[in-house]
């Protein structure tokens, strides 16, 4: 029962505002929330559909809500939870015409939300972020070719999506419209979720709580009692739910918030609806394991400082350490993109510092405008890869060894800029007269695995000039995958290997046969398209 | 030997070296410059002092938190050598800044803060020049700024040389700190620009030392991450957003790129967590003055407020994206992360890596389930489950990226691969009974995988008591399996014996959700069922629906209609909702049926009375018409998704159906020519066309109607009666029983069929036979009702 103090602090709230003159609506918005006893005063009014305050609390509210006044309406819409909340108990009790104002009070926020300040129909829509358009904070060159997968490429331009719109004016409420009403709803609180005070963050954990437990056996592990059926819910009005109890938590409801999350999860699973569980769920697993310090009442948004350094250690295969490789050969050669008529799909691929493409002289600069894009992350990936020569591998440094360099003789078809003095092995081909040729199994052709996927390219063979091949013979000079470990360890300057395997192991005898036997144990990575890339030897 | 390098050359050597920190080079090079000027001694010992103290620094790296070490003998010499070049006054203006800078980061390293802000207070960081400085100097002047603001947050406010207290003074350490981090990022990128074109020129395939990933040491990780740290600490939302920004504007380095993948999530984070929609501003716009965001009491200026005569470059050029909204400008940044985290994916599983392999997974996890809340909220399935499925290659053995991929499949509508992936989820988590029944749930949905939904129910009720809540679902769920499976089965003996199967499922299963199925339940059993089952949910429509066939199946048309009426004020707009399309229709026939029957009792005179209720059921039918062909814009037909087209041409045959119960060929023939519009080939065009002819007589005409609706549908029971009636009265007896017979098999509860075939088999003077058939129809007839109870919906 209301107190006769709370009653009195009502009524003249109830009085105060209708003898209020124009000029002072805003003044009076500015001290509402100094009325401190005001609002648990109302709380309680709303909470016991008895109360003769009801009709005329229901009515002031909507009063506010159709001021101009931002505060004013934020001051009605605080209570949005709670007013939920009574009218879905009284539904699923019977109860239902009890409370009529409000219901009346639910549609009238509802039919003036709907439309703009001109009376047209609301549309809320927003645009979808597209990587293959550069941002503010990104230029697409610099996150490989991730952009460019088949969804991304679908919706190639920024495409801008109604989420909530074209709603009817309601009259009534009914089963059917019920929860479109009250979805609309709950995304206008969360829309201004941040403005709310703690009390209304608690009733919106309170009412998720009950709505998704009442009559289902949990709510006999609750301490509060509700002489309550279920409640129908509908799928949508929870992911809204979800929403604003995720506020809740990280705003200083920390456990009323938890509690919620997990019986909202509770009742999605019995429902077996499949949105408010996804989501759920990834609300629940991005959650930090324990309370933060006085979280209770308090923002509990914190930043970490992170080391700059990846905390991923250099040896590990990662779609970067494949990148690397790649990138490296792009520094060395200078090469220029964009003429390959090959594609190459690409959508694991990570991300390149782009930073440095961005920043590279133009000859190398390898996108940016256009298509290029996909061209230069397809050459990458045609791309041969040069072991990178390690401090661990003394003796194999390239540049220290830069005679072996002129023993290759491989060029590339394309116009190059300047085709660099040292090229290795980088989409490589045999001079035109050599391309047309079969091969014989004692050449040292390399083809790469993808030579099968739909996309094609050409150039992807490769050969030593002779003099090599003499020194390490049967073609196994080169290093490639599926040679043998007698072919790496050859005396042969260079080594290459592709960039799928860390270079390291192939220098260890035993593991690299292991690694590079083909259709052994790489159908982990061969699921991935960069892997279409691995050369194997003919051989 | 190196030979000596002339003076300009050895100079630039020094200052690649000092850029690179070659700190091991320089004594070297000292020694040839000193051989070579007499009066750059100074610098020299700038030069080794600055040499030592790198070196020092990058051997016993500073940890933060940790104490201050004290002098150290090496330190001591550092010492020497700055004083000695200080001392002297000699050295130009830059190198002397250089010199102080120096011996207040040793002081900083020393533990004497309040002599490194000494130090500070005689150079005036802020006019020290950036634009045209060599890059070291960038890094030193950072290094410097971001120490400057250490030492101050150290020092007890009143025992700092400073005068400001209070607020002020903790604006000028985050003052210190932004400057140092934007210094930083200039470095970084210089760095970057410098390390790329010695790459170029050299041809070589190194490109510099800078390809690997350069370590940023404890003062510039400082000045890049304290600044916004301490904004969130003191709840300065709206600073701490502007900052990440900023930082995240800056055109990477790979340096940065580990620090952008946290502060884009971070970021990300903050707008999913701690701003909405209204309280938002776009990344290009002053934020708004007044913000719930930011704690009342410690109340500082909303933006940075100082300079720098150069600051970092930042993406630009024409068209570039940027977020006008919370969602947006989340996604985005959580895109940009997912592609980075993407990048750091372990691809190799050996166990040496299971750590690295663990991290990857951690920090791609937090960025999909971020991606999820995001997307959650916009109603955006369709791109999240492409999303999700980039995360598969992270996802070997991990149930929860399997679990959230799954779901996403299924609530973008993708149910054939959703059932595949729930498979898999099944093999990671069997004991989870939720995932059998989702499989269920989209087995017996469109899919209509009926054999497969009975083994994913069979395994829910084979937890027993671990499926606790369950458990009941699961023998709801194998119920419904086995009622469909009775529908679809052509055998009798069969359709028996699921029927039989599904009642005990139902029975094990105590009525909690209404959408109670009855086949084979006598009437009066389910009535009490669904009763039930509106106690608990009252305005289930599909109860009341049940319940109005039920009661129309005991001849309680009266209540049926009322029912009817009920539903239909609770779900005015039935017909357009999806997947229900044709309920209101079922009613509006329902309700003609109805009122067709009550009449009679009803009304004295039958005749006007009968008028009178079809006319009622017709208006109501064509005023669902208008609506149904307003909300379908009728000028492009065929357009769009097939159902609403569907639910259209039903109307108009309900419609046709009702102007032939009223005797208006005419009428009847227009609308079924506007369904025939719509679907020519349909089965149940041609069978109302077949009506039509036969209202008019023609009895030919309605044969070949419905020879060829039977050409298209050979099961279609209504057809196979007509027709049936219609060669009795052209007394081919035998083709007539034939043909009723058949339709008998396919749906052995139809009562007018038996009528039909008994008074067949009567006119062939078969008596015996036909009363055996007038016996069955009565029988039935008693408990049927006006639409076949299979209309419901039978989902979970």
């Amino acid at each position: 029962m209301m107190l006769g103090s709370e009653r009195g602090v009502v009524e003249e709230w109830l009085s105060e505002f209708k003898t209020l003159p124009e000029t002072q609506i805003s003044s009076y918005a500015g001290s509402l929330h100094l009325k401190k006893a005001l609002v648990p005063a109302l709380y309680r009014v709303i909470q016991d559909p008895n109360n003769e305050l009801l009709e005329p609390v229901c009515h002031q509210l909507f009063e506010l809500y159709r001021s101009s006044d931002e505060r004013l309406r934020r001051f009605t819409l605080q209570f949005l939870p709670e007013l939920v909340w009574v009218y879905l108990r009284a539904t699923a009790t019977r109860d239902r015409h009890s409370n009529g104002c409000i219901e009346a009070l639910l549609l009238g926020i509802y039919n003036l939300e709907i439309v703009d300040k001109e009376g047209n129909s609301k549309l809320l829509s927003f645009t979808i972020p597209s990587l293959s358009k550069p941002s503010i904070y990104h230029e697409p060159s610099s996150l490989g070719s991730i952009a460019l997968t088949e969804g991304a490429l679908s919706h190639h331009d920024l495409i801008r999506v109604v989420y909530s719109g074209l709603h009817p004016q309601r009259e009534t409420f009914t089963a059917q419209n019920r929860f479109e009403v009250l979805a609309f709803l709950m995304l206008c609180y969360n829309s201004a979720v941040v403005y709310m005070p703690c009390s209304s963050y608690q009733s919106v954990c309170r009412m998720s709580s009950r709505l998704c437990v009442c009559g289902f056996p949990r709510q006999r592990q609750k301490l509060w009692r509700e002489p309550c059926g279920r409640v129908v819910l509908d799928p949508e009005f929870m992911v809204q739910m979800l929403t604003a109890v995720y506020h809740a938590i990280y705003n200083g409801e920390w456990d009323l918030g938890k509690e919620a999350l997990d019986d909202i999860l509770y009742r999605a699973q019995l429902e077996l609806y499949s949105q408010p569980l996804l989501v759920a769920n990834a609300m629940k697993s991005s959650l930090p394991a324990t309370a933060p310090d006085g979280s209770r009442g308090r923002k509990i948004l914190q930043v970490e400082v992170t080391p700059t350094i990846s905390r991923i250690s250099r040896s590990a295969v990662t779609a970067a350490s494949i990148r690397r490789h790649r990138w490296k050969r792009e520094d060395a050669d200078g090469v220029s993109g964009g003429e390959e008529s090959f594609t190459l799909n690409d959508p694991d691929e990570g991300f390149s510092s782009g930073a440095s493409n961005s920043s590279q002289p133009s000859g190398t600069k390898l996108s940016g405008e256009g298509g290029a894009t996909r061209s230069s992350s397809l050459k990458k990936g045609v791309t041969g890869w040069l072991s990178r020569e390690r401090d661990k591998e003394p003796g194999q440094t390239r540049h220290r060894d830069s005679s072996a360099d002129s023993q290759v003789v491989l060029r590339r078809h394309q116009r190059r800029p300047s085709p660099p003095p040292a090229i290795t092995l980088d989409a490589i081909e045999l001079s035109p007269v050599r391309k047309h040729l079969s091969y014989p199994a004692s050449q040292a052709l390399v083809r790469t695995a993808s030579a099968s996927s739909s996309r094609s390219f050409d150039c992807t063979d490769m050969s030593l000039n002779g003099g090599r091949r003499g020194a390490a013979g049967a073609g196994l000079e080169v290093g490639l995958l599926g040679s043998t470990q007698a072919g790496l360890s050859a005396s042969v300057a260079h080594h290459f290997s592709t960039s799928s395997l860390q270079e390291e192991r192939l220098a260890r005898p035993g593991e690299a046969q292991d690694l590079l036997s083909p259709g052994a144990p790489l159908t982990k990575q061969s699921r991935s398209p960069s892997f279409n890339m691995q050369i194997i030897s003919q051989v | 030997m190196t030979a000596r390098k002339s003076g300009s050359r050895l100079e630039t050597e020094i200052e690649r070296c000092r850029s690179e920190g070659q700190w091991d080079k320089i004594p070297e090079l000292v020694r040839q410059l000193s051989a070579k000027l007499i009066s750059n001694d100074d610098l020299g010992e700038l030069l080794l002092g600055e040499a030592k103290l790198l070196q020092y620094l990058k051997e016993n790296p500073i940890k933060p938190g940790a104490s201050p070490r004290g002098a150290r003998p090496k330190l001591v010499e550092v010492r020497k050598h700055l004083t000695a070049a200080l001392d002297r006054g000699n050295l130009k203006p830059d190198h002397q800044q250089e010199a102080q800078l120096l011996m207040a980061k040793l002081c900083y390293v020393e533990g004497d803060y309040q002599e490194a802000i000494g130090q500070y207070s005689q150079v005036t960081l802020d006019d020290m020049q950036l634009v045209g400085a060599p890059v070291y100097r960038l890094s030193m002047i950072a290094e410097a700024h971001a120490t400057k603001g250490l030492c101050l947050e150290k020092l007890p406010s009143a025992s700092s040389s400073i005068s400001s207290h209070g607020p002020d003074r903790d604006q000028e350490i985050i003052t210190c700190y932004e400057k140092s981090g934007d210094i930083a990022l200039l470095y970084l990128q210089e760095m970057e620009k410098v390390a790329l074109s010695a790459g170029m020129q050299n041809r070589s395939p190194k490109p510099g030392p800078v390809t690997q990933e350069q370590e940023l040491g404890y003062f510039l990780e400082t000045g890049l991450q304290r600044a916004h740290v301490i904004h969130f600490k003191n709840g300065n939302l709206t600073r701490g957003v502007g900052r990440f920004r900023e930082i995240l504007r800056a055109v990477e380095t790979r340096t940065t790129q580990n620090l952008r993948m946290t502060i884009a999530r971070q970021l990300a984070e903050i707008l999913l967590r701690g701003m909405c929609e209204q309280s938002y501003w776009s990344p290009l716009e002053d934020p708004p003055q007044q913000s719930p965001l930011n704690d009342s009491l410690r109340q500082g200026p909303l933006a940075r407020d100082y300079s720098l005569s150069r600051r970092p470059r930042v993406y630009s050029g024409e068209n570039l994206f940027c977020p006008q909204e919370n969602t947006e400008e989340a996604l985005l940044l959580l895109l940009i992360s997912e592609s980075m985290a993407n990048r750091d994916a372990v691809l190799s599983r050996i166990p040496e890596h299971n750590n690295d392999r663990l991290i990857s997974l951690q920090s791609a996890s937090v960025v999909y389930d971020l991606l999820t809340i995001a997307l959650g909220r916009r109603g955006q399935y369709e791109m999240l489950s492409e999303c999700l499925e980039r995360a598969m290659k992270f996802a070997f053995e991990e149930f929860h990226l399997w679990y959230q991929f799954a779901l996403s499949l299924m609530a973008a509508g993708k149910s054939a691969r959703a059932v595949k992936v729930l498979k898999e989820c099944i093999r990671l988590k069997p004991d989870d009974p939720t995932i059998p029944l989702l499989a269920v749930k989209l087995c017996i949905g469109s899919l209509h995988w009926l054999e497969e939904g009975e083994r994913f129910a069979k395994m829910v009720v084979d937890m027993g008591e671990k499926a606790s809540e369950f458990r009941a679902k699961g023998y709801l769920a194998i119920g419904l399996v086995y009622s469909l499976r009775a529908t679809d089965a052509s055998l009798r003996g069969m359709q028996e014996e699921y029927q039989k199967k599904a009642l005990g499922a139902f029975q094990r299963w105590v009525g909690s959700v209404p959408a109670v199925q009855l086949l084979g339940v006598t009437i009066p059993e389910a009535l009490g069922y669904v009763r039930q089952a509106l106690q608990l949910q009252g305005d289930d429509v599909h109860s009341l629906h049940l319940l109005a066939l039920l009661l129309s199946a005991q001849k309680h048309y009266h209540d049926a209609l009322n029912i009817v009426e009920m539903a239909l004020s609770e779900y005015p707009e039935n017909f357009i909702d999806s997947g229900r399309g044709s309920s209101l229709l079922d009613r509006a026939v329902a309700d003609r049926r109805q009122l067709n029957t009550m009449t009679l009792p009803d009304f004295s005179d039958p005749e006007t009375g009968s008028v009178h209720a079809t006319s009622m059921a017709a208006s109501r039918v064509e005023q669902a018409l208008s609506e149904a062909a307003s909300s379908l814009q009728s000028s492009a037909p065929k357009q769009g998704p097939l159902h609403p087209w569907m639910t259209l041409a039903q109307i108009w045959l309900h419609a046709a159906e009702v102007y032939i119960s009223m005797s208006k060929p005419a009428e009847a023939t227009a609308c079924t020519q506007e369904a025939a519009n719509l679907f020519p080939m349909s089965h149940n065009v041609l069978f109302m066309k077949g009506q039509v002819a036969e209202l008019r007589g023609s009895v030919d005409e309605a044969r070949r109607w419905y020879e060829e609706a039977l050409a298209i549908s050979p099961t279609h029971v209504k057809t196979m009666q007509r027709l049936g009636l219609i060669l009795h009265q052209l007394q081919r007896y035998s083709l007539a029983e034939k043909i009723l017979r058949d339709a008998v098999q396919v749906n052995s509860t139809a009562h007018d069929v038996w009528n039909s075939l008994g008074e067949v088999l009567q006119a062939q003077g078969n008596d015996d036979a036909a009363t055996e058939c007038f016996l069955t129809a009565l029988e039935l007839e008693a408990s049927s009702p006006i639409m076949p109870f299979t209309i419901i919906p039978r989902a979970l």
